[in-house]
């Protein structure tokens, strides 16, 4: 931001750090979202959470989200981000907290491991707004799953309603099981 | 149960409702829209309404609260009565919700 510092503008982007950092935001997420520079955000991250953010790039391929056990926790966090954004007039990464917080909420009480990271649902929408994914509506059950961007709707069914062959035997703990 | 009893638990429905609605509004809107499936300017309304106004509006013969999904596929895989390749309850709760969290964006 190049207009004249205001104290409370920084307030309100550490108060919006803090809420990201003990979401689980990776520092990228940070760096992107606030304005405060990154040797405050590394002292923040460690007051915070306590240690050293972990490093490295962020993952940055479309397909984690295609596989079938992410792809049903990313549409599940797609359709509630968009139920916010369309229903209230958020900031976006205000709308990604909530719609994080909503998610976990409901995995858990699925008796599930909430296996997409904040990091990721950022990645997520931010893959949606520059179109390197889509939203497709299933035929089957009508509920809008992460796809490819030009995904064939009239054919498409989702990961519930037609799951592959070897989905759904994962023995890991808080996994999506079939039967 | 009588007619007054019946009255009297619409009420009581009816009271919970607006009260549990209106702490969740104040207390989050964004999430509240969320979770109530409602619009912005109903639950601007709620939000505004006095403990007299609701104590007034909740006594009456009808139901504020009405059901959020009428559609056989949410309701079938909420209760989980027709045998699909999917038998398990805590999948068919997500691909449930799932459903139930999409289904504003089409109704606006």
């Amino acid at each position: 931001m190049a207009t004249a510092k205001s104290v409370l503008n920084e307030s309100r982007e550490i108060e919006r750090a803090v809420a990201l950092i003990q979401l689980g935001a990776r520092l990228q997420v940070l760096e992107s979202e606030t304005n405060l520079s990154y040797e405050r955000l590394l002292r923040l991250y460690k007051e915070v959470a306590g240690r050293s953010p972990s490093k490295g790039q962020l993952p940055f391929s479309t397909d984690w989200f295609l596989t079938w056990q992410p792809n049903i926790h990313s549409s599940l966090f797609l359709n509630i981000y968009e139920h916010l954004t369309k229903v209230s007039a958020l900031e976006d990464i205000d709308a990604i907290m909530k719609a994080y917080k909503l998610y976990s909420e409901q995995i858990t009480a699925c008796a599930m491991e909430p296996i997409l990271s904040l990091t990721r649902a950022w990645r997520l929408v931010k893959f949606i707004d520059n179109n390197m994914l889509g939203m497709t509506r299933c035929s089957k059950c009508g509920g809008h799953f992460v796809t490819e961007p030009y995904e064939n709707s009239r054919h498409f069914e989702c990961g519930l309603c037609s799951p592959p062959a070897r989905a759904g035997k994962s023995t890991a703990a808080g996994g999506i099981l079939l039967h | 149960m009588t007619d007054e009893q019946l009255t009297a638990e619409i009420r009581e429905a009816n009271l919970t409702y607006l009260m549990l609605a209106q702490s969740l509004i104040r207390k989050d809107k964004a999430e509240a829209l969320f979770r109530l499936g409602i619009s912005e300017e109903s639950a601007d309304l709620i939000a505004a309404l006095s403990p007299v106004q609701i104590s007034k509006i909740a006594s009456g013969n009808m139901l504020l609260c009405r059901f959020r999904m009428d559609d056989d596929v949410v309701w079938n895989l909420l209760t989980n009565h027709t045998t699909r390749k999917v038998d398990n309850d805590a999948t068919t709760k997500l691909h449930a919700s799932i459903l139930m969290a999409g289904r504003f964006a089409e109704s606006i």
